[in-house]
């Protein structure tokens, strides 16, 4: 459709932020799940098209902000073993642990590898059979079928080099703990688009029923935020409380079955910590006894030890939703982008990086 | 200190720190500007730059050519016309002669376009795996054919921001090649700019211009607002756009105003002269898509801002450190 001079997607966004306008009467607290929306909010700069009374705070929807530090640690562990290679998705290399990151461990010579798929990290482990391939695997249940995939395909070909850390999660339990928190005290979630192809809208639905809350999936682009947001603030208005999906051209409501039964195949549940959150019941996915033979931790035999947060780092109600990133006391002093402290930092979409990166921290200065 | 990181090199706020720490050694440094080159007494300029690109080959390209265009383009922003280069190489052992020679042969095609001779070089080679493949470094001369100086202690409140092709081209095609993407009609936009902005040099009002490598055209406007001390808006809509780098941005979770490119210039000028700078500019193949995309501003001092599409606005800034793919 060609757009007219009175269709352009500003025209459109304006006339969805003066509807936002009305509809919101009293202040409610939104939440946006998904690291992918609070980064396309921040970009599109769409914080300062809504009203003042609709209080946007950013979930734990980023992987690599809910990674725990003894997670990293073990990561970073592996790195410096003997004839190990480490296969890892962009954004957790600068994540420190405890110690170091995967990026100095780079630099002083280790072997990791930067990979846009866990198929990459599967061809790296075929092209060089004297190393052993470590797959760093993070991600929902968006990227969760990708590595039980490759954990199968592995096991048909018979590779002996290639092992999973597997540090997979899953967003419904989270949300269930958000919700029962009684501190967060949330009206609605902006529920995350990529996640609910895979998941379907059923695993939400506890949300509206047992806690009262508002949802509505939304995809990525401005005018779909805009749309997500009106369609909780609308029911928030009408007390007629559902999980609304108004991204119907890529979530189904029974999600994406065969995705699934491959997650299903390869990982079972478990209780497992979240960075800022705790430990989570049910939250993880780990991989089955059937293939602990790519189960890094297992055949490296690699520790989990719980270690402290950062002093004074707030990672954790940043991420709950019950402050804003500056207020933190370490944001933007000892916690920057350069030299991240917490993991909210660290990721393009972690929220401290976003407010810091699009607003230079305190409120938007180009608000007139 | 800690050992230096790729981010060290990546052009954003990492390597300006590098730089100070580097300056600070020095006790005699008053040419050095931080503008793109060098400007010498007698009416010369001066510019150096490595170039360790990977893969050597890329749609659009090669290091051979990326090394002339590169500091030729260093040149050309400040108004010098590229003369002399010099021209170093350092090959890993074993690295097929024959390469080596089409990468020359492409680079002296540039030379030739532009009649720049090659009047001194080096090369060595070093052990297996003390390099990777192939590094250039090229030195080039020129000599200044704009009075008075090009430079941002020129920019006034109310000039405009020109743009001359869509950023982050270059960028975009080396990122799809080193994650494995195929994306059709991808392509860099390395490309000599003396021959385009060479023309726009008689323009009273312009101001100054900038090559968007590193850190891209975001960075570029970044140090110019700082180094100005005025604020710069721009309109997102009015930005040219190449949807095949852009999806890679997209795909791969970068802001295209980060992405380098090699053949893009951002173009100070006055509000009169704005108009004019836009027709010369689309005269040459490189500037098709040039347009106005912005202003300087007194609102706003040294801070650059952003009127999206969706009609929001947002501070642009500077990238911090290496540009990783996201994980979803």
């Amino acid at each position: 459709m060609q757009d007219t001079p009175s269709n352009t997607p500003r025209e459109r966004i304006a006339k969805l932020s003066r509807a936002l306008d009305r509809i919101v009467d009293r202040r409610i607290k939104v939440m946006e799940v998904c690291g992918t929306h609070t980064v396309s909010i921040f970009r599109q700069g769409l914080r300062s098209l809504l009203p003042a009374s609709l209080e946007l705070v950013s979930g734990p929807g980023c992987p690599v902000c809910v990674t725990d530090q003894a997670e990293i640690d073990a990561a970073v562990s592996l790195a410096r073993m003997e004839g190990i290679t480490v296969a890892t998705y962009g954004d957790m290399i600068k994540v420190p642990g405890s110690g170091t990151s995967l990026l100095e461990e780079r630099s002083r010579g280790m072997d990791v590898r930067v990979v846009t798929s866990a198929d990459q990290a599967l061809s790296l482990a075929r092209n060089c059979r004297d190393r052993t391939v470590v797959l760093i695997a993070v991600g929902f249940e968006t990227t969760a079928p990708a590595t039980a995939s490759v954990i199968l395909d592995a096991r048909s070909e018979g590779l002996e080099n290639f092992l999973v850390l597997d540090l997979h999660k899953s967003v419904p339990p989270a949300l269930k703990a958000l919700a029962s928190d009684p501190l967060v005290k949330l009206d609605a979630f902006l529920l995350p688009g990529h996640v609910s192809v895979i998941t379907g809208l059923t695993p939400y639905r506890f949300l509206p029923e047992e806690h009262g809350i508002a949802c509505a999936v939304a995809g990525f682009e401005a005018e779909e935020i805009m749309i997500g947001l009106l369609e909780t603030a609308r029911q928030v208005k009408t007390g007629r409380l559902a999980v609304a999906s108004l991204y119907s051209r890529a979530v189904r409501p029974e999600g994406n079955p065969a995705a699934r039964a491959v997650i299903e195949k390869v990982f079972t549940y478990a209780d497992a910590p979240w960075r800022g959150l705790g430990i989570i019941p049910s939250s993880g996915y780990v991989i089955r006894e059937e293939f602990a033979q790519f189960d890094a931790l297992k055949r490296l035999d690699i520790p989990l030890s719980a270690v402290p947060p950062p002093e004074g780092c707030l990672c954790g109600e940043v991420l709950r939703g019950l402050i804003e990133p500056p207020s933190c006391p370490l944001f933007g002093c000892e916690c920057t982008p350069n030299h991240p402290v917490g993991p909210c930092m660290v990721s393009t979409e972690g929220s401290c990086a976003a407010f810091l990166k699009f607003h230079q921290g305190g409120d938007n200065p180009w608000e007139d | 200190m800690g050992g230096l990181t790729i981010g060290h090199g990546a052009g954003g706020r990492l390597t300006e720190e590098l730089i100070s720490l580097i300056l600070d050694r020095f006790r005699k440094t008053p040419l050095a500007d931080r503008e793109d080159c060098a400007l010498l007494p007698g009416g010369l300029a001066v510019t150096i730059d490595g170039y360790t690109v990977s893969p050597l080959s890329f749609q659009g390209g090669d290091i051979g050519k990326l090394s002339v265009c590169g500091s030729a383009n260093d040149l050309a922003v400040r108004g010098a016309r590229p003369l002399f280069l010099a021209l170093g190489v350092i090959a890993e052992e074993g690295f097929p002669l024959e390469d080596l020679l089409v990468y020359m042969e492409s680079a002296s095609l540039i030379c030739d376009s532009m009649d720049i001779a090659l009047v001194t070089g080096d090369s060595k080679v070093v052990p297996r795996g003390q390099a990777d493949e192939l590094f250039l470094t090229t030195c080039a001369i020129g000599k200044i054919e704009r009075e008075p100086v090009l430079g941002v202690d020129n920019l006034k409140h109310g000039d405009s921001i020109l743009v001359t092709c869509p950023p982050g081209m270059h960028g975009a095609a080396i990122a799809a090649a080193r994650y494995g993407l195929k994306v059709h009609g991808l392509a860099s936009d390395c490309a000599p700019l003396w021959p385009m902005v060479e023309k726009v040099l008689p323009l009273k009002g312009l101001r100054c211009m900038r090559d968007c490598t590193r850190g891209g055209l975001g960075t570029v406007l970044c140090e110019w607002a700082e180094a100005s001390g005025l604020g710069i808006e721009i309109e997102e809509e009015k930005v040219p756009r190449d949807e095949p780098s852009l999806s890679v941005c997209e795909l791969l979770g970068f802001d295209p105003l980060h992405m380098a490119g090699e053949g893009c210039a951002a173009v100070a000028v006055s509000a009169e002269d704005a108009e004019k700078a836009v027709a010369i500019l689309r005269q040459h193949p490189s500037g098709e898509m040039a347009s106005i995309i912005g202003k300087v501003t007194e609102k706003h001092p040294r801070l650059v801002g952003i009127h999206t599409i969706s009609g929001g606005t947002r501070l642009v800034d500077k990238p911090v450190g290496e540009l990783l793919p996201r994980i979803c």
